[in-house]
């Protein structure tokens, strides 16, 4: 303190109270910041918390940024010297910025995704997850703690590389929007493949499949890497004339539904994944692929509508195609569950008549499973039928031929999906009456069911003879649905054996279809059974009910 | 109406079986609050097994097993809200430190504010690990670990604590601060289900004991009542002054007598029955003429209870 001044004291004195209560107010202000952070902090998830002092103090974290920014530093030195001092007038931005990329694109393809996997992996490999795994936590909230320690690791080398981008954006040829769009679509893609690690980690429970698990994911993470940077080498380029086209857009949007209900089906089997057996693990999963299904079917009719005419075939005969193939995959995950209904997913079926006959499919069990992607199937199968004969078959001569493949086509491929699905739960049935078999292992029975129905007969016809069977789609090869189907895939008409074979595959289907009803029926005839009396009396205790107040004069008597 | 008292942990014709192994056949018991209970058998009798069952990492095969009336296998989340369990390994991170791992586990169950504040400072004031709060986990003795990782087991407050083998690998001091700290749960009216293959070590602490053996629970009850019912076996000394060889054949064709040994004119053997017993087989050495100068018996110990228990229960 300055020895008071007699004359100027009472100045002194009001500025320095004025100055004391301007910093009371200051102090106050960060406290209430403070502590609303500290309310953010204390809520905030575990996982992300613990993860991100670990990452704190881990020195391959550590040393990794740091080699980002000594990477990002060449760059710019090499680039400056290199260009030299035109720098700022050739259209040098867009190698500048390239190579910021290349920087960028590697921690958030490779290393973030990657290190999600591992965390998932590390805390099974060292049992934490076992402990992780019988605290209050829920799966989801271990899921997005996992996501979230990636955002932020994902976060902070953006934060590393992003003054250089900022900086290429003085130079020319590099546009703002560019930019964004490059930087969004990075971001977005490096949530995508955590979230694919993260369900990898899930699913790799044991050592072998780990090794098989992470080496397929490092090519996978390599392959998008190589992917990213060819994509925005081209997109730096040319992005000038493609923002400026209605049909990027367009196509972005439809990556973009794409990219997020394939991520929320990946997010709710990574969960179902680490949810407790007697958990409902099938029905959040049921609903992403039945809203996937919609987005997708929902493009496809925008398409058709918008460009009319031909494509409307095309696209019909692309989405039987697809969701054909997508709920085959589907379906041989889905007839892989358990068929016994543990009595904690009974305690919450449907109940009322309406419920049961809307929701009954959506219970877990392989025979509603089936049930599931047949149902589905049949629905998209019966709509492409009904638009493929709706649409007049005016426009070029050879489309009534067309229009009559491509519904033999769907028809076929129905039935196919129908035999095969259902042949390989009897197959899992039969199986699991003597051994135990996981998901994967259905996943492998089915697909070794439809190699040797595929691979056999081909493999007979070439030991026998060569010519006399020699034309594709032959009645004797019925049991494999590649070359059966491939005549009607193209323009030409339909083959004359269509008929025949349709009804071949068809009796097929029904009578598998048939075989599993019995097992389908008894699985939708579960009821709601009463809550345990403990759980009862907890819920109560928790929630005592409360006395409604009459909120208004008509509700008193 | 009188209302029972509600076991806080219950096992109900409890099996698990792993293809040809029943590593848990149909073992059924009850602990209550304030109650230790010791589980002890052999290595691979099932103990683990049945524990992780109870910790809602492991399903049954057959039968349930509840805490605090909710079944691990049906409400897993209304278990583990109120059970904390300790496995036979420790589960440590990389880079965490003795706070923060007790940090991370308090949120994990839910605790905010204040009460994760309090709920750590009184687990490492209980744990004495308060001294240890920023040393990194990687670098704590075994004992220290251990010490953590009960206080992670009882970082929610769980009603029912299930510890497997917690004493396995500790030095003689570190299991009596164990033994202290177990005793004082108890006192606060935990109910514990501790592990063992050594039976004396729970021996002190347990109010009640089951002895395991391949899978199948061999008994269950008090030490006393345990003792009571595996008939006592005395190790029995005996010396005299002439007859040796006669006293060995009489010895011989005596009941309730076995494992004669003689050295010299001392004879050991192991004799069944209780004081009484022992003193008719003395009356009757005397009366048979034999001089005796030296008669002494010896009661097993809880050691050879167990070894008695399950000996010769070998499928
Ligand atoms: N995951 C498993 N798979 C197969 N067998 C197992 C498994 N876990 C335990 N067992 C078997 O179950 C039996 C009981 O093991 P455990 O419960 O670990 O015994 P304890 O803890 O009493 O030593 C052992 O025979 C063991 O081999
Ligand atoms: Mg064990």
């Amino acid at each position: 303190m300055s020895p008071t001044d007699p004359r100027t004291g009472t100045r002194d004195s009001v500025s320095q109270s004025y100055l004391t209560a301007s910093l009371l107010a200051l102090w106050l202000t960060w406290r209430k910041i403070e502590r609303q952070l500290e309310r953010i902090a204390d809520r905030a998830n575990p996982i992300l918390v613990k993860e991100t002092r670990q990452a704190l103090k881990s020195r391959q974290f550590i040393s990794t940024f740091l080699l980002i920014l000594a990477a990002c530093w060449i760059a710019s030195l090499g680039g400056m010297a290199i260009i030299g001092p035109q720098i700022y007038y050739a259209a040098a931005g867009s190698e500048m910025l390239l190579a910021y990329y290349a920087i960028l694109a590697f921690p958030l393809t490779i290393i973030v995704p990657y290190s999600a996997y591992r965390s998932l992996a590390t805390e099974q490999e060292e049992n934490t997850y076992e402990l992780l795994s019988i605290t209050a936590l829920s799966p989801s909230q271990i899921v997005n703690g996992k996501l979230g320690s990636a955002m932020v690791q994902m976060l902070i080398y953006l934060s590393a590389v992003s003054p250089c981008i900022a900086f290429t954006l003085l130079l020319r040829g590099v546009e703002p929007l560019t930019v964004a769009v490059l930087l969004l679509h990075t971001v977005l893609g490096s949530m995508g493949l955590s979230m694919l690690a993260i369900l990898a980690g899930a699913v790799s429970r044991v050592n072998y499949s780990q090794i098989l698990v992470s080496v397929g994911l490092v090519l996978i993470l390599t392959w998008t890497f190589g992917l990213a940077m060819a994509s925005a080498a081209t997109f730096v380029y040319e992005g000038y004339s493609t923002l400026r086209e209605r049909s990027f857009w367009i196509a972005n949007l439809a990556v973009l539904t794409f990219y997020f209900t394939t991520f929320a089906l990946a997010y709710t089997a990574a969960t179902a994944r680490l949810s407790f057996a007697s958990a409902n693990r099938s029905t959040p999963l049921r609903w992403a692929m039945l809203i996937q299904q919609a987005c997708f079917l929902g493009w496809m009719a925008a398409l058709a509508s918008a460009e009319g005419g031909a494509s409307i075939l095309a696209t019909v005969f692309a989405s039987g195609f697809i969701l054909g193939i997508y709920w085959y995959l589907m379906g041989t995950l889905l007839t892989g569950e358990w068929p016994h209904l543990s009595q904690r997913v009974q305690r919450t079926l449907p109940q009322s008549t309406l419920g049961r006959m809307l929701f009954t499919w959506f219970n877990p069990g392989a025979g509603t499973g089936y049930l599931f992607s047949v149902a589905n199937l049949t629905a998209v199968v019966a709509a492409g039928l009904i638009v493929l004969f709706s649409i007049k078959p005016s426009a070029a001569a050879r489309w009534p031929v067309f229009n009559e493949s491509a519904a033999y086509f769907l028809v076929i491929g129905w039935g196919y999906v129908v035999a095969f699905l259902g042949l390989g739960r009897l197959l899992i049935n039969i199986t699991r009456r003597f051994t135990y078999l996981p998901l994967a292992g259905c996943f492998l029975l089915h697909l070794v069911l439809l190699m040797m129905a595929s691979g056999l007969p081909l493999a007979a016809r070439l030991m026998v003879s060569r010519r006399q069977f020699s034309s594709t789609g032959s009645v004797l090869e019925i049991t494999n649905p590649f070359l059966t189907l491939e005549p009607y895939t193209s323009s030409s008409a339909a083959p004359t054996n269509a008929p025949l074979t349709t009804i071949m595959v068809l009796t097929a289907a029904l009578v598998v279809l048939l075989l599993n009803l019995r097992s389908v029926v008894r699985e939708l005839q579960h009821h709601r059974i009463a809550l345990p009396e403990r759980v009862v009396e907890e819920e109560a205790a928790l929630h005592p009910p409360q006395i409604p107040a009459p909120s208004n004069p008509w509700e008193h008597q | 109406m009188i209302q029972p008292r509600r076991p806080l942990i219950e096992l109900r014709q409890l099996r698990r079986y792993f293809g040809e192994t029943r590593a848990v056949d149909d073992v059924s018991f009850e602990v209550h609050s304030g109650e230790v209970f010791g589980y002890i058998g052999p290595n691979g009798a099932g103990k683990t097994t049945s524990m992780r069952i109870l910790a809602t990492l492991d399903e049954p095969t057959s039968g349930d097993a509840l805490v605090d009336g909710f079944s691990v296998v049906e409400d897993p989340d209304r278990v583990r809200t109120r059970l904390g369990f300790m496995p036979d390994y420790f589960g440590t991170y990389r880079n965490v430190n003795v706070r923060d791992y007790l940090d991370f586990f308090a949120r994990s169950y839910g605790l905010h504010g204040r009460r994760r504040l309090r709920a750590i400072d009184y687990v490492m004031r209980f744990t004495l690990l308060d001294q240890l709060a920023d040393k990194p986990i990687d670098g704590l003795s075994k004992g220290m670990k251990g010490r953590l990782c009960l206080g992670r087991t009882m970082i929610h407050d769980p009603a029912v604590m299930v510890l497997d083998e917690p004493a396995a690998g500790l030095d003689p001091r570190a299991r009596i601060e164990l033994r202290e700290m177990i005793a004082q749960l108890a006192a606060n009216g935990k109910a514990i289900l501790i592990s063992s293959h050594i039976l004396t070590e729970l021996a002190e602490i347990c109010n009640k004991i089951a002895i395991l053996e391949k899978g199948r629970l061999l008994t269950v009850g008090s030490i006393a009542e345990i003792s009571a019912q595996a008939e006592i076996v005395c190790q029995v000394h005996l010396s005299l002054l002439t007859g040796t060889d006669r006293l060995q054949r009489w010895l011989e064709n005596c009941d309730g007598v076995r494992d004669v040994s003689v050295v010299d004119t001392h004879f050991s053997l192991t004799h069944e029955g209780g004081p009484n017993e022992q003193a008719l087989l003395l009356r009757q050495i005397v009366e048979a003429g034999f001089e005796v100068v030296e008669f002494s018996s010896k009661t097993k110990s809880l050691e050879d209870i167990f070894l008695h228990v399950t000996e010769g229960r070998v499928q």
